[in-house]
């Protein structure tokens, strides 16, 4: 048991070192990147109005799809995934940063919860749920980035 | 009225000093690292709950229509709040953390005060220029297009 712990804590420190370039990634590819970002930083819509995407958007998911595909948020994300080589390192890529998101957050959360649940029992209980969360999270989570594009 | 010995003194004559120490609340004094610490913990919980949400939410992405509709609700002016809100709790948790990470494994805590106030400034910076899309989206919504400069756009 000592030695688990002492192993997260370990790991705690290397997950979150590991999510500052994964975040930086994630956050390029998904805002800043005029072709591959699906929410576009400039625009603020009204109600259920899409958003416009910028050309580079267009121009991509017209080469993918043909020049009838228009660029929705779906269609933009759906770019990227259609090759297939670039899809499976994508994939790859979400699939580590869901479990080390996971780890990290929910390690995390832990040690909060262990500070103010004095109760031995509470501690088991509050565990146990978090963790089963986590799990439940982890499925979901795979589910979508796996399927994704199929 | 019974005899007041030493070992009983009556309640009525308690002092305020013997009064604060039996105060369940113990107060703090507020430094630097103290302040570090509350703020890593309370952005790490609140990233914890957005984490949850975010997962949850990419299961639109089973379905073009909903995930659509997902995405142009997070265009909606309350979101780029939250977009922005979300960008500073990370920026501070990333950069207090790799604070915690250098102190712990390169051991430079003679250097922590320094370290802590470099970093503060990073997190600064990152959030000035990363946070610009969503102010430069709530200007133009806002003051109307064209009023906002475009900067690194």
């Amino acid at each position: 048991m000592a030695q688990t712990n002492a192993l997260n804590w370990f790991l705690h420190r290397i997950t979150g070192t590991f999510l500052i370039f994964m975040l930086i990634t994630h956050f390029w590819v998904q805002h800043y990147d005029h072709q591959a970002a699906s929410v576009t930083h400039e625009v603020v819509t009204e109600k259920n109005e899409m958003p416009d995407y910028p050309e580079e958007a267009k121009a991509g998911v017209e080469a993918r799809f043909g020049p009838d595909a228009e660029a929705t948020p779906y269609q933009v994300v759906m770019q990227r995934l259609a090759d297939p080589v670039y899809a499976v390192l994508w994939k790859g890529f979400n699939i580590l940063f869901l479990i080390v998101a996971l780890h990290h957050g929910f390690y995390g959360l832990n040690n909060v919860m262990t500070d103010y649940i004095r109760n031995p029992m509470g501690r088991l209980v509050a565990k146990s749920l978090s963790w089963t969360l986590a799990l439940g999270l982890l499925i979901i989570g795979m589910y979508s980035v796996i399927t994704a594009g199929w | 009225m019974a005899v007041d010995t030493k070992e009983r003194p009556p309640a009525t004559q308690q002092t305020d000093a013997t009064a604060e120490q039996e105060s369940r609340v113990q107060p703090y004094r507020i430094r630097t690292g103290m302040f570090a610490w509350m703020m890593h913990r309370l952005t790490g919980v609140g990233l914890v709950v957005y984490l949850i949400i975010h997962i949850w939410g990419l299961t639109a992405l089973t379905d073009p229509e909903t995930f659509n509709a997902l995405i142009a609700k997070y265009h909606s002016p309350i979101f780029k709040v939250g977009e922005f809100g979300l960008l500073v709790a990370v920026a501070y948790h990333a950069m207090n953390g790799l604070r915690i990470v250098l102190i712990d494994f390169l051991g430079w805590s003679p250097k922590q005060k320094k370290l802590f106030w470099t970093l503060g400034a990073v997190t600064l910076a990152i959030v000035a220029v990363g946070g610009w899309p969503s102010i430069y989206a709530l200007g133009e919504w806002l003051l109307g297009p064209g009023s906002m400069p475009t900067l690194f756009l």
